[in-house]
């Protein structure tokens, strides 16, 4: 086992999550959180996007439907956090599986206008059904507590978040590597050949839809916490460039670098907020070299270049420029006919 | 005589008032190589979609192993054990050779996403066997040495090898095979050649075998058929259909003729 395999290096990651409470103040403990909800997000995006090959833009949407389930159940229905936030991912996740049925009928740029249009759809609904949702000024969701637990609130929230991430993580780097994986990979290279070996289509990208949507409700239950507050605008578009720029930098196609993703971003956002406009040429910078230099992501470097790291890389490789094979000459039908 | 494997009747196709297939009727036994030969045009690949599901026929019916499948879908006519591999490569890019052959026995495994993300048990030993399926599959095409490559990274003609093997290894009853010969070398096809026989013969799978290489054809195939502007014009054994006018006319006569001048 090289010293720096995949392994090692994510124990030393989890191992420095742990103890981050003990030694960071309270505003890195929060950029460590949103780190871990921000990495659900990437992962969640990269199981249907890097993995099924859907090009589908809800994901903001269901990040704000996990935030606004979670929070509305407790504000409006007085029920505990420890029950609204899982219903409220599963609401997201029901939701994605939803949509999935008639946007799945559409691919490649039709889907992704449609989702977009949904992602815009329910903005609206946060900004307009005020009775429900308190429109435009948004919420403060109620402060829960971690009792009889010895953590502060923030603390206990951060390792909640942590635990979530990691056992997510695991789940989706075990499902990317079994029979479901393999489907969603086949859908996203073949179509018609996934078909002919028995995958069937629309549920499997459904299927897709459904996982990549729990994924976004659980982090925007986590986020409606860790904000204390739910509005609008925290689930806009930009929140979709983000998610994208996040596995385009880690790696389409890759568990660890959704996380490698969601760290980078974040952490290099929050040290240029102090800069005025730095945030927004930087961020730019590195979707401009990822997207013409590095197309598959820091991941694939590390890859490359770290002995060991043996992580069984599913982005498909970029194509190269050359005839389809058909085109490769065929022996003259002439010489190749009957005697 | 044995049921067939796999029976079209009177299968008809028309695509805005072009007929392309017209009253079309075959039989093909368990463990049988068809042919399946015409000029351009002739309906061939449009019969193999009717098959596997792709064009819905206006008329006639498919059944396999005596079970009407016309109307279902791609995906669910191949659960039932129809396998097929396509005139281009259809490898998966972003998995290796041995990751390819185990999607390929998708109908046969059953975890689902819990099982899979929790990575239970019983998800652990179907994986087990999955593999160990896929690395005597690539073994009985011989490509065992490939197993951890990209299927990007190898030969056209290994491409379409480990293809037919990723068909196979469900153990579907049925396979088409589009052209798969198409770009293999002359020393290639006869390893091919030796390849589709050793399936035939271990396999006990019936093979329909689409190809303009008429030498193959006429080697390996227990029966020929011959298809002309959609309809049937001739089927027998490779010699019959060799020695047939209408065949000589319709499509062989030209290459012959030049042949033989």
């Amino acid at each position: 086992m090289a010293l720096f395999g995949r392994r090692n290096v994510l124990l030393v990651l989890l191992a420095v999550a742990l103890v981050l409470p003990a030694v960071a103040n309270s505003y890195q403990l929060y950029i460590g959180n949103l780190v871990l909800i921000y990495t659900l997000l990437a992962i969640g995006m990269n199981l249907l996007l890097g993995f099924a090959g859907q090009l589908a833009f809800a994901n903001a949407a269901m990040f704000g439907i996990g935030a606004y389930g979670t929070g509305l159940l407790q504000v409006h229905f007085g029920l505990p956090f420890a029950i609204a936030f899982p219903a409220g991912a599963l609401i997201a996740a029901a939701v994605g599986l939803a949509i999935s049925f008639p946007a799945l009928r559409l691919s490649g740029l039709y889907l992704a206008l449609s989702t977009l249009a949904f992602a815009q759809f329910t903005q609206w609904i946060f900004l307009h059904w005020e009775g429900v949702t308190f429109g435009a000024g948004g919420f403060k969701t109620p402060q829960i507590s971690f009792d009889p637990l010895p953590v502060s609130k923030p603390v206990g929230l951060y390792y909640l978040s942590l635990l979530v991430a990691v056992a997510l993580y695991i789940f989706a780097r075990n499902l990317v590597a079994s029979r479901v994986g393999r489907a969603f990979v086949a859908v996203r290279d073949g179509e018609v050949a996934a078909q002919s070996l028995g995958v069937d289509l629309l549920r499997t990208k459904a299927l897709a839809f459904g996982i990549s949507g729990f994924y976004a409700g659980v982090a925007g239950g986590l986020y409606s916490q860790a904000l204390n507050y739910v509005s609008p605008e925290g689930y806009d578009l930009f929140q979709i460039v983000l998610h994208k720029a996040m596995i385009v930098v880690g790696g389409m196609g890759s568990v660890a670098g959704s996380l490698l993703g969601a760290g980078i971003i974040i952490i290099v956002l929050e040290l240029l907020r102090a800069v005025k406009g730095a945030q927004e040429i930087v961020f730019g910078g590195i979707l401009l070299v990822f997207v013409l230099f590095l197309r598959g992501g820091l991941i694939s470097v590390i890859q490359r270049y770290v002995k060991g790291w043996d992580e069984p890389l599913h982005a498909a490789p970029p194509r190269r420029d050359e005839p389809p094979p058909l085109a490769v000459p065929a022996t003259p039908v002439a010489e190749r006919a009957a005697p | 005589m044995t049921a067939p494997a796999l029976r079209v009747e009177g299968v008809s196709v028309g695509f805005g008032g072009v007929r392309v297939l017209e009253g079309v009727d075959l039989d093909v036994k368990p463990g049988e190589i068809r042919g399946l030969i015409g000029p351009n045009g002739a309906g061939k690949t449009t019969l193999l979609n009717v098959i596997c599901g792709i064009h819905r026929p206006d008329a006639g019916r498919v059944l396999l192993d005596g079970v009407p499948i016309t109307g279902k879908k791609p995906s669910s006519i191949a659960q039932l054990g129809l396998g097929r591999t396509f005139q281009t490569s259809q490898l998966f890019r972003g998995m290796t050779v041995l990751e390819n052959l185990m999607a390929g026995l998708y109908r046969r495994t059953t975890t689902n996403v819990l099982a899979a993300g929790l990575n239970l048990r019983s998800h652990r030993e179907e994986e087990e066997r999955t593999e160990e399926a896929a690395r005597k599959a690539l073994e009985f095409v011989g490509m065992a040495q490939f197993a951890d490559r990209p299927g990007t990274a190898l030969s056209f003609g290994q491409q379409r090898v480990v293809e037919i093997a990723r068909t196979l290894i469900s153990e579907p009853r049925v396979v088409l095979l589009d052209e798969p010969a198409v770009g293999l070398s002359l020393n290639r096809l006869a390893e091919f050649d030796a390849l589709l026989r050793r399936i035939r013969d271990e396999k006990g799978v019936a093979l329909i075998l689409i190809e303009h290489v008429i030498r193959l054809v006429m080697d390996v195939c227990d029966r020929v058929t011959v298809l002309s502007s959609g309809r049937r014009i001739a089927e027998g054994v490779p010699d019959e259909v060799r020695n047939d006018r209408q065949v000589i006319e319709a499509y062989l006569g030209k290459e012959l003729r030049a042949r033989h001048s």
